[in-house]
């Protein structure tokens, strides 16, 4: 291969490159369906909700109003997918453990199960920082409505393992409910583009606050 | 040609468990809670490499039958259960188990199906 050659590939590379990176202080995308009210710009928000967390402390989105919020939904006896994701929401926690404006929310999908009790067994077993994962149990309908809002498919099935089928996306949430990126759990390459997401918007609130 | 055909059968051969039934029966069954690389998920779900219950046939009531409540790593209650694989037959169990103590216990020793179904005859 000759010299030109060489810097004609190298040229061609960086010019690719340069095309497929994006500005790390552009915007995340809001996800879901955005409309116009009066003007303005509405973008698509999270559901309300009201769970009583390991400890039996009531969390709601007014509660969590100042915290980004990285959720995803399970049962503590999901046989199938659950170990993965929470095996994924534990390296997002680790990345952002000195970072006290990310939360970390996991919807129980089988409450009748899950109670406090042993949502709490589970957090402690798992051994992650409980001060800033809650593990929530409410009420089943509400929160299989609330999964839908995280565009989570979440659904009793008396076929699926466990009996409750449901998609393993980790959901990035912004202080204001909109939804701003996600991951697969069940797919470990797709973490780090999330925890680069999750650093992007602390990073944009930190810059706006100045 | 030759030589990238020997290349490809290298590193075919470098990456691939000599139990490829096993390895794509553990992927599917095992893998969700024991994880691809079978060290579990914290106190929850248990490691292979450091269990009891490795380096032979010992495992087959627990792949065939799984565990209630019984769970434990040195003193450490894990409070989950592990499922039952009853569909599978003594020679998917022996994959399995291959599979298993071939990639996680050394040293290896090969288990037969006979070890197998001899134990799956003497589950509790």
């Amino acid at each position: 291969m000759n010299k030109f050659c060489c810097l004609f590939i190298t040229a061609w590379v960086t010019v690719v490159m340069l095309l497929s990176c994006k500005s790390p202080n552009e915007d995340l995308p809001y996800l879901g369906q955005t409309t116009q009210a009066d003007g303005k710009t509405v973008h698509h928000k999270v559901g309300n909700f009201s769970h009583y967390n390991q400890d039996s402390v009531l969390v709601t989105n007014k509660s969590l109003a100042d915290k980004v919020i990285v959720a995803d939904f399970f049962f503590t006896s999901c046989p199938s997918i659950c170990p993965k994701v929470i095996r994924e929401m534990m390296k997002i926690q680790e990345a952002f453990k000195d970072e006290p404006m990310v939360t970390f929310l996991s919807f129980t999908i089988d409450p009748k199960r899950d109670d406090v009790a042993r949502l709490k067994l589970y957090a402690d077993n798992l051994g992650i920082d409980q001060s800033r994962w809650y593990f929530l149990t409410g009420d089943k309908d509400a929160t299989f409505d609330l999964a839908n809002t995280f565009f989570v498919a979440a659904f009793e099935d008396k076929d699926a393992p466990g009996g409750f089928d449901h998609s393993g996306k980790i959901i990035l949430v912004d202080k204001e409910g909109h939804v701003r990126s996600f991951s697969e759990g069940t797919d470990p390459s797709t973490t780090p583009k999330l925890i680069n997401d999750i650093r992007r918007l602390v990073d944009l609130y930190k810059a706006n606050q100045k | 040609m030759l030589p990238i055909l020997l290349l490809i059968l290298t590193v075919s051969a470098c990456n691939d468990s000599p139990y490829m039934q096993g390895k794509r029966l553990y992927t599917v069954r095992c893998a969700n809670c024991h994880m691809e690389d079978g060290t579990g998920l914290s106190r929850l779900i248990p490691p292979l490499a450091t269990s009891k219950l490795m380096g032979g046939a010992a495992m087959a009531c627990v792949i065939a039958n799984g565990l209630r409540d019984t769970i434990f790593r040195d003193s450490v209650y894990l409070p989950r259960e592990m499922p039952a694989f009853k569909g599978l037959s003594s020679t998917e169990v022996t994959n399995i188990i291959n599979y298993i103590n071939h990639t996680w216990h050394k040293p290896f020793t090969e288990t037969t199906i006979l070890e197998v179904e001899e134990a799956l005859k003497a589950c509790p």
